[in-house]
């Protein structure tokens, strides 16, 4: 029976693993379980990619995102509540403590349910900035949904997002055909400081489109709080530990209503004419932004890193603790990504590589690492170069952070020594020497001959005025 | 009379032996005495020094030699085997093998406490026959070994457990120069080459080499001078120089020194002046005109006037290294303060109180100028060896509290020639027969004749003798009773002031017992008990070497200075704010600092009292970024409470030295017990630091250096987010907008 | 992101001629641009703009000018205020864009006025450093399905003045591919040209068969020799031959030994030497006493 048991563990723990590359536990706060249906397939979509899902009120006791010091879940989802504050087991301090133990957060906002002020301040500690009005809202004139938004145009209508730069892999382009549109009723504004590289904008707004607050009856808006492209919908956050904190500007954006919606395009900025009626991409693109979030996507996994050195004659040993100036040395480093399931080989986006430090305060060499192999999982990157002619401790770092990526920080700390008094070149083989080497000799030769003489030479009688110098 | 039973044993053959064997067993008894007085504490320092005589033990010579110690100076490193003098450890390590080969298993670390008084023992053993070489009597020389044995200006630096390079370089030093005065005597190419091979032995062991290489050149130069140039001088100091520079060349860390810094040039110097005076001598013996003579006279001072002016041109030019800053310092003591601040931070380096003298030397010091005088008398060329040293030691002790130590050998020998003079004068049993009337009247005579001619003739007929028991008496019974002072003048003081280690302080409570303030082992211990192996410590080079020997663990600088630049970034870090040394400590991969605060207990020798040195280095290689002039108040103030300096209230140093202080007091009475000032309220902040570990007794206090934060604010915002304040939602943009990009 | 949104607004050129007729518009609109606190005054610019032709030339906006816009929107025709009144300045190096809303004012008979006062004081600090005219484009929109009306209508000319110091920008922190490095080794030593040190080789193993031959002309022999083997043969053989040996180990030294099998192996022929050497040296002394030498 015991085996049936252990296989039946096993088999659910290879479920389990499947789902995502930080573990299945799911906490979803929302205030009332009555709405949860309201997010089914949201909810019914990851629940099919195997989180198991916890639904608990902001004000329930289980709500704890720490159990004795531990991390009790490893995704939380949290949906707008309506109450003005989240409550005491999720203040913004608790938050970012879940943040820094590893969890992922996904916060959904919105217009029309104000967001809690403990959320507030925890999105300014990360330099989110969302408008002090909280029924602000987007609205956009040229892309909003002539069918559901013909009057108050506060659904937008946004494309696939680009990549952000073109070295940068867009997790979020769905199958890159183009033409399709997220729809995004009534999202709250969200605007990032310039400063913190772990912030990235996931999606923003159109050119056009802009913040403003409907309780504010004037006919013209003269100082929104903030506008077109500055203006980002959904703000992602990566910490240094990989955590991932992601805020969706419209929880209404999750809704069943919206997955299934038919939109039609407004007129545009350009002009272009008003197509026909077509279904969002909302499922898809939720389920891309939620995947990254809880990372099913752009996990990167580090696996064997190895450095040896690489002269000919040595033998080869691998992870040295030491070696010497002006020594050939390999390095390789093993990297996996996680796509949705499974972990597949690594390979950077185009414009983008994979680059290994070797550093002693600063480094002193920064090269690009080239694929040498690739597994069924992973990609063998490798580099082989000269080691600097300056002694001390350095490391082998490969820093490859980059945007929608978890970080890859590796450091290998090694000894870089100076030359044995063995390992310089011979005298001999110096030029310079030979004089030298050929004056000891000529003082050896010398010196035995003195020897020979003092002991067995004769004097000879003296020949003029100078004497035999032997004469002593 | 008792005299006849003993006179057998001192007259004739027999009298030899007997002579012979009372002095060898003298000799012993001083060598034990002279080991037993410095066993009072045990406590091993340097540990570095320790340290790398068990990596030679367990690694051997050659890995020894290579070494290259990834465990200090992080990240640079040190190239140990290049940088030290070998010859401690491998004397250590020497001793050890020869023990292990006669089958005594005996633990390394012993041989290293017992080292240096073993070799006090020699030392004097070395003093006995140094002396022995300037004075007929041989009461000299035991009274020499006697006082070298127990001078606490050796023992200072001798004590079990000291483990320096100062333990065996003494010896060596002394019994250098016996062998060079011997050497000097019979004009024997045997004794130079032995004196050659110590010489090469002493510069393997310690950098006070120099002052051999430049005594023996100068007491050469006096002889000279003074017109005694002798085939005898000729071979023995040829023999020394060559085969003493060779060997000298073979420590890695000397290396091309010997004839490339002007600190040997005046070897090389005299080297050259002995073969042109040879030359001449040569010359003149076949040609014996007088004409000829003054041309050569000449010739020899032209020759010399060039080679001092090349060796000029060639210091300026920079062949010839100039003068290193330690030797400026020598002559004056100010220099190092403005430009080696480093070298004058070190206690050691600071000139001497005349006090010291005093302590160290006790009776020996008012003896010394009258042993000198003695010298003055006889002025042989030994002599005249005792003279030079005499005046050159006398000043550098003077500079330098450290070089008392090369004073006290020859303060030691000249106290013993006075002394046995005195005695040998005073002890003689049998009173001299009194002198016949008539050659009394001679006397009496001659010396009015004498007075007439000459006022000193009386010194040309010295005295035969004392005549009176009492005036013998009372001499030698003062002396004795001088002596006994001595002793235990030398007994106290070792027991109190150099037996004391510096990581364990004593303290007396309030009824007289003893306190032991064990702060240092305390953090130490927590160190190498609660942090990675590889924790990187930052800390002022002072505790370098006992973070690294007592913690394990690799530091940033330590007490070998030989990277000013490297400790002056730690200084930097010290002195400055939190925004500016958080970058250096993250580059330099800085996971703790330690600092010391003696400000609870009212240890003066903390952290706050030495910082300015610290912000003084900095400020040699950073002096826009770090000022001296800020760390006091308008008023020229150097001030740690309410009143100190802004600069000084955000340096890291205060901040760490001040933490949490406050809170050991009620409020309104916060104090700090060394600057004896009241200190404000409000303590400081830390937002890069947390606090890791403070002592027992707050002595020694350890931060751990936080990582960046994990959402990427700057670590003043994290740390008022964790202290409960919320972010100010407006933040008023100051400057122009910017917008943000990707 | 900056390709994509680049495009669209070079089309709204020829679209926005198509739907100038409905939809939102603007009458009489006058850009113009006067120095601080010289309103008006001679020399300033002053154009009127068209809906759907950008200017020709770039509007130039010094250190210290204001720049004005006044229009009146109209929706299908008819003065109105819309909702949306911006002016989108674009940087077309970087495609960053900043958006100044238009102040808006309520005149008489339904007519609206709009004025915008933009010096380089309000633009953000990325656009006052680009290297081209930033494309000013103008947004006019509202509620309701009426059409918003966006064209490009001049291009914005940046002076800065080169005695003021240019604000500084410091690219943030972003993640990204960084530039190579590569270690530069220093120079190896080298040793002086070959033929020198061959030259002063040479030289110097001259000097032995001068040596030599200056001894042999000086008169050395080795008549001793049996003499001396036969007065004291173990000793005298022994004495050169350790000598020799002595040389030997010093060159096995120099060649591959460590100190450590050299320093025994020297212990005994030093000893040797020693020995051999005093009864050998005292034959030679007995021979010089004898008057032989």
């Amino acid at each position: 029976m015991r085996w049936i048991l252990s296989f039946l563990l096993l088999a659910f723990l290879a479920t389990v693993q499947a789902v995502s590359s930080a573990g299945y536990k799911l906490l979803v706060v929302l205030e009332e379980l009555a709405d949860k249906s309201k997010y089914s397939k949201y909810l019914g979509d990851l629940e099919a990619r195997g989180f198991s899902i916890s639904y608990e009120s902001p004000k329930s006791d289980k709500v704890a995102l720490f159990t004795l010091g531990e991390r009790a879940w490893d995704h939380v989802l949290i949906l707008p509540p309506k109450a003005k504050g989240l409550g005491p087991l999720l203040t913004p301090k608790l938050l970012l403590d879940f943040i820094n133990a590893g969890g992922n957060i996904l916060v959904a906002l919105s217009a029309s349910q104000p967001t809690p002020s403990g959320l507030i301040s925890l999105l300014l500690e990360l330099d989110i900035h969302i408008p002090t009005d909280r029924s602000a809202l987007v609205i956009d004139h040229f892309n909003y949904d002539t069918l559901s938004a013909a009057e108050k145009h506060d659904v937008v209508l946004v494309p696939r997002p680009d990549a952000i730069r073109p070295d940068v892999k867009n997790f979020f382009k769905g199958d890159g055909k183009g033409g399709e549109a997220i729809a995004f009723p009534r999202p709250v504004a969200q605007t990032l400081g310039n400063a913190s590289p772990l912030l990235t904008p996931l999606i923003r707004a159109p050119r056009s489109a802009y913040s403003y607050s409907p309780k504010d009856d004037v006919d013209s808006v003269e100082d929104p709080f903030a506008v077109g492209q500055q203006l980002s919908l959904i703000t992602t956050m990566q910490a240094r530990n990989s955590a991932r904190f992601t805020v969706v500007g419209s929880s209404e954006l999750l809704e069943d209503t919206w997955f299934d919606a038919k939109v039609k395009r407004s007129v545009g900025m350009n002009g272009a004419p008003a197509g026909n009626e077509f279904k969002t991409s909302n499922q898809a693109f939720a389920k891309e932004v939620t995947g990254w979030t809880f990372k099913e996507t752009g996990v990167l996994k580090v696996g064997q890193i190895e450095h040896h050195l690489n002269e000919t004659g040595s033998e080869i040993v691998s992870n040295p603790k030491i070696y010497r100036v002006k020594n050939n040395v390999s390095y390789s480093i093993e990297l996996s990504e996680y796509s949705w399931d499974k972990w597949i080989p690594f390979t950077p986006p185009t414009g983008d590589i994979v680059q290994l430090e070797f550093s002693m305060l600063s480094p002193f060499h920064r090269l690009p690492l080239k694929v040498a192999e690739t597994t069924l999982t992973s990609t063998i990157y490798t580099t082989s170069f000269k080691l600097p002619d300056q002694h001390g401790i350095f490391n082998f770092k490969v820093n490859y952070k980059r945007p929608f990526y978890t970080n890859v920080e590796e450091k290998n700390t090694v000894t870089v020594r100076h030359f044995a008094h063995d390992e310089w070149p011979r005298s001999w083989v110096i030029t310079g020497a030979w004089p030298w080497i050929a004056g000891i000799g000529a003082t050896v030769t010398g010196w035995v001959a003195f020897v020979g003489l003092w002991l067995w030479s004769k004097p000879v009688p003296l020949k003029g005025a100078k004497g035999g110098k032997k004469n002593l | 009379m008792t005299d006849s039973i003993v006179e057998p044993f001192l007259k004739g053959n027999t009298g030899r032996n007997t002579r012979g064997i009372l002095r060898l067993s003298i000799l012993c008894l001083i060598a034990a005495a002279a080991i037993a007085s410095r066993l009072f504490s045990v406590i091993l320092d340097p540990w570095f020094n320790f340290r790398a005589t068990k990596y030679l033990v367990a690694n051997g010579f050659y890995d020894f030699w290579d070494w290259f110690d990834d465990r200090t100076w992080h990240p640079l490193g040190r190239v140990t085997g290049g940088t030290l003098y070998p010859g401690l450890m491998v004397t250590s390590g020497a001793i050890y093998h020869a023990l292990r080969a006669l089958t005594i298993p005996v633990d390394i670390r012993n041989i290293c406490v017992l080292l240096a008084p073993g070799f006090s023992g020699l030392t004097a053993f070395a003093t006995y026959l140094f002396t022995n070489e300037m004075s007929t009597s041989p009461s000299a020389g035991l009274l020499a070994a006697a006082f070298m044995g127990i001078a606490p200006g050796y023992i200072s630096r001798s004590v079990a457990g000291s483990y320096d390079n100062e333990a065996i370089a003494i010896f060596l030093l002394v019994f250098t120069f016996y062998l060079w005065i011997k050497a000097l005597k019979l004009g024997s190419a045997m004794w130079g080459a032995l004196c050659a091979l110590f010489y090469g032995y002493m510069v393997s062991a310690w950098g006070g080499y120099v002052f051999i290489t430049n005594l023996i050149p100068l007491h050469v130069f006096v002889l000279v001078c003074m017109g005694r140039f002798s085939p005898r001088l000729y071979v023995s100091y040829c023999t020394w120089y060559s085969l003493g520079t060779l060997a000298s060349m073979q420590i890695p860390f000397v290396g091309f020194l010997p004839i490339r810094s002007s600190e040997h040039m005046s070897a090389l110097g005299v080297f050259g002046l002995l073969q042109l005076i040879g030359f001449v001598e040569f010359v003149r013996s076949g040609v014996p005109s007088k004409q000829f003579t003054t041309l050569l006279r000449g010739f020899v001072l032209a020759v010399f006037t060039i080679a001092f002016g090349g060796l000029v041109l060639l210091t300026v030019s920079g062949v010839i290294a100039p003068w290193t800053g330690r030797f400026y310092s020598l002559w004056d003591t100010g220099y190092a303060k403005i430009h080696i601040p480093i070298i004058a931070s070190v206690s050691e380096h600071q000139p001497t109180a005349w006090p010291a003298f005093f302590f160290d030397l006790n009776l020996l010091i008012w003896l010394f100028p009258a042993g000198v005088y003695l010298c003055f008398l006889k002025l042989a060329d030994e002599q005249v060896f005792v003279v030079v040293y005499a005046i050159l030691a006398s000043y550098f002790s003077g500079v330098m509290v450290r070089l008392m130590l090369t004073l006290t050998p020859i303060v030691c020998v000249a106290a013993a020639l006075v002394l046995s003079h005195l005695l040998d004068t005073y002890l003689t049993m049998t009173s001299p027969d009194a002198p016949a009337e008539g050659a009394s009247d001679a006397t009496n005579g001659a010396a009015k004749k004498a007075i007439k001619q000459d006022g000193l003739r009386s010194m040309r007929s010295p005295l035969v003798g004392i005549y009176t028991t009492f005036s013998k008496g009372s001499v030698v019974s003062a002396l004795t009773a001088y002596l006994l002072l001595f002793v235990l003048h030398c007994t106290w003081v070792t027991s109190n002031a150099y037996s004391s280690p510096s990581v364990v302080l004593a303290s007396r409570m309030p009824d007289g017992s003893q306190h032991i303030i064990d702060d240092y082992r305390e953090a130490y211990q927590w160190l190498r008990q609660n942090t990675k192996t590889d924790a990187k410590i930052m800390s002022w080079w002072d505790y370098g070497y006992q973070i690294g020997g007592m913690a394990d663990r690799p530091t940033l600088v330590d007490n070998n200075t030989w990277n000013n630049t490297h400790i002056a970034t730690v200084g930097k870090a010290m002195s400055s704010s939190e925004e500016v040394s958080y970058p250096i400590m993250r580059q330099h991969e800085v996971d703790y600092v330690l600092v010391v605060f003696g400000g609870l207990l009212g240890y003066s020798g903390d952290d706050i009292n030495k910082f300015l040195w610290m912000v003084r280095i900095a400020e040699g290689i950073w002096p826009d970024e770090v000022k001296e002039r800020d760390f006091f108040t308008e008023r020229g103030e150097y001030r740690v409470d309410g009143g100190a300096t802004e600069t000084m209230k955000n340096s890291l140093m205060y901040k760490m030295s001040y933490y949490n202080y406050h809170t050991m007091f009620p409020a309104g009475q916060c104090q700090d017990r060394v600057r004896g000032v009241k200190m404000p309220d409000q303590g400081p902040v830390l937002n890069t630091l947390d606090e890791a570990f403070t002592s027992e007794n707050w002595i020694i206090r350890i931060y751990k250096v936080k990582d960046l934060d994990n959402v990427g604010r700057n670590h003043t915002a994290a740390a008022s987010f964790e202290r409960g304040n919320k972010k100010k939602k407006t933040t008023k943009r100051r400057g122009p907008k910017v917008l943000r990009v990707e | 992101m900056r390709f994509s949104s680049l495009l669209p607004s070079a089309l709204v050129l020829g679209a926005g001629i198509a739907e100038a007729a409905s939809g939102w518009n603007f009458d009489e609109a006058i850009i113009s641009v006067s120095a601080k606190g010289a309103a008006g005054a001679a020399g300033a610019f002053k154009d009127k703009l068209s809906d759907h032709v950008p200017l020709s030339k770039p509007v130039t906006l010094g250190q210290t000018e204001t720049l004005k816009i006044i229009l009146t929107a109209t929706e299908n025709g008819e003065p109105k205020r819309p909702h949306q009144a911006f002016l989108l300045l674009r940087d077309q190096d970087t495609g960053l864009e900043e958006t100044f809303p238009l102040q808006t004012k309520e005149s008489g008979k339904g007519k609206v006025d709009f004025a915008t006062l933009k010096s380089q004081k309000d633009l953000p600090i990325q656009l006052l450093t680009s290297s081209q005219p930033l494309r000013a484009t103008l947004l006019l929109a509202s509620f309701g399905s009426t059409q918003a009306f966006a064209n490009h209508v001049f291009n914005l000319d940046i002076q800065t003045d080169p005695n003021v110091a240019k604000p500084k920008y410091e690219k943030p922190l972003r993640y990204g591919q960084l530039g190579e490095i590569n270690h530069i080794f220093k120079a190896d030593p080298k040793s002086g040209p070959v033929i020198i040190s061959l030259l002063f080789t040479v030289a110097v193993v001259a000097a032995v068969p001068i040596l030599f031959g200056s001894w042999v002309l000086l008169g050395a022999n080795l008549s001793h020799l049996p003499k001396a083997t036969a007065a004291a043969p173990v000793s005298h053989s022994l004495f050169f031959s350790s000598i020799l040996g002595m040389e030997g180990i010093f060159f096995l030294y120099y060649y591959n030994w460590s100190l450590f099998e050299m320093l025994p192996v020297a212990g005994v022929i030093g000893l040797v030497t020693f020995l051999s050497g005093s009864k050998a040296l005292s034959e030679v002394q007995s021979r010089r006493l004898a008057g032989e030498r």
